[in-house]
């Protein structure tokens, strides 16, 4: 009884703060069914099967290369280059298959390759340069960003293989996108590394407390590095179905996802600081940022109008979502 | 000049300081005395503006006064030198010297040619052999503490306070200070001088004031004290002084193999020569002051610092290990008493921080079931019936001795080889603290073999089967059987050896 009643005198605001905190990615969800009842109350054009499979298929994508930034985050780092890495695997993707069939293994391979060898010098730069991996990753984004300009002279060239185009956006009774069969590749195994292993489990200690992780007998180094090893290679094959999407590509096509990816991370209750966070919430937060992305297109607004509003919703959903611990000494 | 009177502080649930006081006379050297947790350095805090007493009051000259920062405390005239250096490592030596305290030149600029001419007075004065410009971080040790006292006594104090600031000096640095001390006393400067060096004591204090438990015990002219009144009102105990040593083969067959067999070991600057063996299923006491290595060996001995000399063989080999997975892959333990910054991760669940030992070792990437982290925490729990709260909890929904049950939880579910625990009970309530004897007590009847340094001298007394004693980065005395009482305890942490007679009176 009393416990009630101290919860009706809580505000409104402080309530609401604390439903918040105590399930993220429930919250996101009802965020995003909120955000896209609006958008159908303002514009009924916009339930449609088309916009709802392209909801889907957006939401994909961005909780594929959300994902290794979910592990950076849980781990205490963080990656600005999984926008650089996507462009440069969406030119690699096309630049290969060049409009023809049967090149998806060779691509695979050589996408994820890069991915993986930009992420482990990430992680090893984060880790033996010893400066905020925000720095690092920025630095090493802009090389990637850079080297896309030098390969193609500027303008990549090709086109995604139909068949490969088909594999992402052909639609199940017009509506589901194919897409969502890469997902059920690829969130298991996410779920997989971040939930049932030893690696999963090192990756919160680390991101929790250094210090008692190495004293507790991790590697935090090798913990480190994997991280953004996992990221670069989950941008990368984004990268590539992304290329898929789009069917062409272009230098910095991808470089929104960079802060894209890290908002529906926090949003998915990710924390900042580290030791916090699941990729479910990740898959709520990308959902949540598709449905306000399809939102300000809907309301046919013109694009710097789109991306204040989206700037401002944005700074709103990170204050309501602030979840910073104190700094520990 | 100065006097503290009824100081009460207590920090959460802590009493560090209990009705303290403290007189201090100008052209005076007052030696401030305690042994661990017994409240010396809290007054010396709470003189130097760090910490505000919940009670008592401070007078300056017969007159109340508030020191409520370090601010305050420069007011009154009031200079500090710690142990734990207060210079910027990244600094120079001059702009160390001189920070917040420039003189000022024209136009309201700094004037570099008086401050170089000071600070090269000041660095001549204490015989510091460096250039004003060097960086403090490229200096000695020694030179660094010696400095710290330069940059204090750089503010013409009235009242100069002295925390273990010989600590990291030699001998003929010792001189050169205490022969500015001497000149600084007969300038009028008041002094307070806290050391854990008996004879120190004797050589350059007028008086004592020694606290035990955030008490005063005593005040007295050095004069009308001995060393063994002295060690008494610290410790309640009077030391008692032997030169004989109990052996440690005495209690094991002449083959048997020592589960750590630490040699000549040395880790600049506080560990200088340490030697120690353990065997299966001892429950080993560090005793000694804080700050005497303790910490520092057990960490040797787990990887996390790379000792420079001398040999640790672990299970009858040479072992340095790299890093603490390297050592706890080999099948060591370690729980630390800085519970937050080094043992638990407090966002985690329990479970997950019970199963946090496990999840150190073992495949990276093999499937780990959710069961596998939930029924290794049960087990843990319910095999030495430790209370510690629903397993799906924060860790930082506990109390402190519960995260700490829970940490040593982690360690002997693991079943190491050898458990490593640096003053694992500090802070920790005395339900708890029982409730974690009892469990190695048993891990040790299993044959594991306990390590552990405890601040508490009844604690080490009440669980060790041999306590080894440190004082200045050595054995001062290696307690077993009937020498393991209080009495040799407390000399042996004086450093009081009987063997050498460094200490005189």
């Amino acid at each position: 009884m009393q416990n009630n009643a101290s919860t009706a005198r809580m505000g409104f605001s402080s309530s609401l703060k604390h439903f918040v905190k105590a399930s993220p990615a429930r919250m996101a969800l009802i965020l995003a069914a909120l955000l896209f009842l609006i958008t159908v109350l303002i514009n009924p054009n916009g339930l449609n099967p088309t916009a709802i499979g392209s909801i889907i298929l957006m939401t994909t994508l961005l909780a594929i290369s959300a994902a290794g930034q979910t592990m950076v985050l849980i781990s205490g780092g963080i990656d600005f280059g999984v926008g650089s890495v996507m462009s440069a695997a969406a030119i690699l993707t096309t630049y290969t298959m060049n409009g023809q069939n049967g090149h998806f293994v060779q691509v695979l391979v050589m996408a994820l390759l890069m991915g993986a060898a930009i992420g482990a010098m990430n992680g090893i730069c984060v880790v033996k340069i010893g400066l905020p991996p925000m720095i690092v990753t920025m630095a090493i984004s802009n090389i990637v960003t850079r080297l896309q300009y030098v390969f193609t002279q500027g303008s990549p060239s090709g086109y995604a293989s139909p068949l490969f185009v088909k594999s992402v956006t052909a639609r199940i009774g017009g509506v589901i996108p194919f897409i969502v069969f890469y997902a059920m590749l690829i969130f298991p195994l996410v779920l997989f590394v971040i939930n049932r292993t030893r690696f999963g489990k090192q990756m919160y200690m680390v991101g929790n407390n250094r210090v008692a992780a190495r004293l507790t007998g991790v590697r935090v180094n090798r913990i480190v590095i994997l991280t953004y090893v996992f990221s670069g290679l989950l941008s990368s094959f984004a990268g590539m179905l992304g290329a898929a999407y789009m069917n062409t590509a272009r230098c910095q096509i991808f470089d929104d996802y960079a802060f894209t990816s890290l908002v529906a991370v926090i949003v998915g209750g990710t924390s900042f600081s580290g030791g916090i966070g699941t990729f479910g919430g990740t898959i709520a937060g990308a959902l949540l940022m598709t449905v306000l992305s399809n939102a300000l297109t809907t309301l046919a607004l013109s694009q710097p109008l789109r991306n204040i509003l989206n700037g401002v919703i944005v700074v709103l959903l990170l204050i309501l979502y602030n979840r910073s611990k104190s700094v520990r000494q | 000049m100065f006097e503290m009177r009824g100081i009460d502080k207590q920090f959460d649930a802590v009493v560090a300081l209990k009705k303290a006081s403290l007189t201090i006379e100008p052209g005076k050297i007052t030696a401030l005395l305690g042994s661990n947790g017994s409240g010396k350095s809290t007054m010396v805090k709470v003189l130097a503006g760090l910490v505000n007493p919940n009670g008592g009051e401070v007078l300056m000259d017969g007159k109340p006064i508030q020191i409520r920062s370090g601010m305050d405390s420069r007011k009154y005239g009031i200079a500090t030198a710690f142990q734990d250096l207060s210079l910027i490592p990244t600094m120079s030596v001059i702009d160390n010297i001189l920070l917040g305290n420039e003189p000022m030149g024209s136009m309201g600029m700094v004037d570099r040619k008086k401050a170089l001419r000071e600070v090269n007075e000041l660095l001549e004065r204490f015989q510091i052999d460096c250039d004003p410009n060097d960086y403090v971080n490229t200096l000695m040790p020694s030179a660094q503490s010696m400095l710290e006292v330069a940059k204090a006594v750089k503010h013409k104090p009235r009242l100069l306070l002295l925390d273990e600031v010989t600590a990291a000096l030699h001998h003929d640095e010792i001189d050169i200070l205490f022969r500015v001390l001497r000149e600084l006393r007969e300038e009028g400067v008041a002094m307070v001088y806290v050391t854990h060096r008996m004879n120190e004591i004797f050589q350059i204090c007028d008086s004592a004031t020694i606290m035990r438990g955030g008490e005063t015990v005593i005040s007295a002219p050095v004069s009308e004290l001995t060393l063994s009144d002295i060690v008494f009102y610290m410790t309640g105990k009077r030391p008692e002084v032997s030169d004989k040593n109990p052996t440690v083969e005495h209690h094991f067959s002449a083959d048997a193999v020592p589960v750590l067999d630490v040699e000549n070991l040395k880790i600049s600057p506080k560990v200088k020569d340490i030697s120690l063996k353990a065997y299966e299923g001892e429950i080993i006491g560090i005793g000694g002051l804080e700050g005497q290595g303790q910490s520092e060996l057990i960490r040797a001995v787990l990887g996390e610092i790379q000792p420079e000399n001398g040999t640790i063989r672990f299970l009858g080999k040479d072992r340095r290990f790299k890093a603490p997975a390297d050592g706890v892959k080999s099948g060591i333990g370690f729980i630390s008493g800085e519970r937050n910054r080094e043992a638990i991760f407090a966002e985690r669940t329990i479970s997950e921080n019970i199963f946090a030992g496990n999840a150190a070792k073992g495949g990276l990437f093999s499937y780990l079931k959710a069961s596998t982290v939930k029924n290794f925490a049960r087990n843990a729990v319910e095999k030495y019936r430790i209370k510690i709260g629903e397993l799906k909890n924060p860790a930082n929904s506990l109390s402190g001795g519960n995260q700490q049950k829970l940490v040593v939880a982690r360690w002997i579910a693991m079943g190491p080889k050898l458990l490593l625990l640096d003053d694992p009970t500090k802070g920790v309530d005395i339900h708890s603290r029982l409730e974690i004897h009892d469990i190695l007590r048993q891990c040790a009847k299993d044959g594991m073999t306990v390590i552990m340094s405890a601040s508490d001298t009844d604690e080490l007394l009440a669980i060790a089967d041999r306590i080894y004693v440190f004082y200045e980065g050595k054995v001062s005395g290696m307690l077993s059987g009937e020498s393991k009482n209080a009495q040799r305890l407390v000399a042996c942490m004086m450093g009081m050896t009987g063997k050498e007679e460094a200490v005189q009176k």
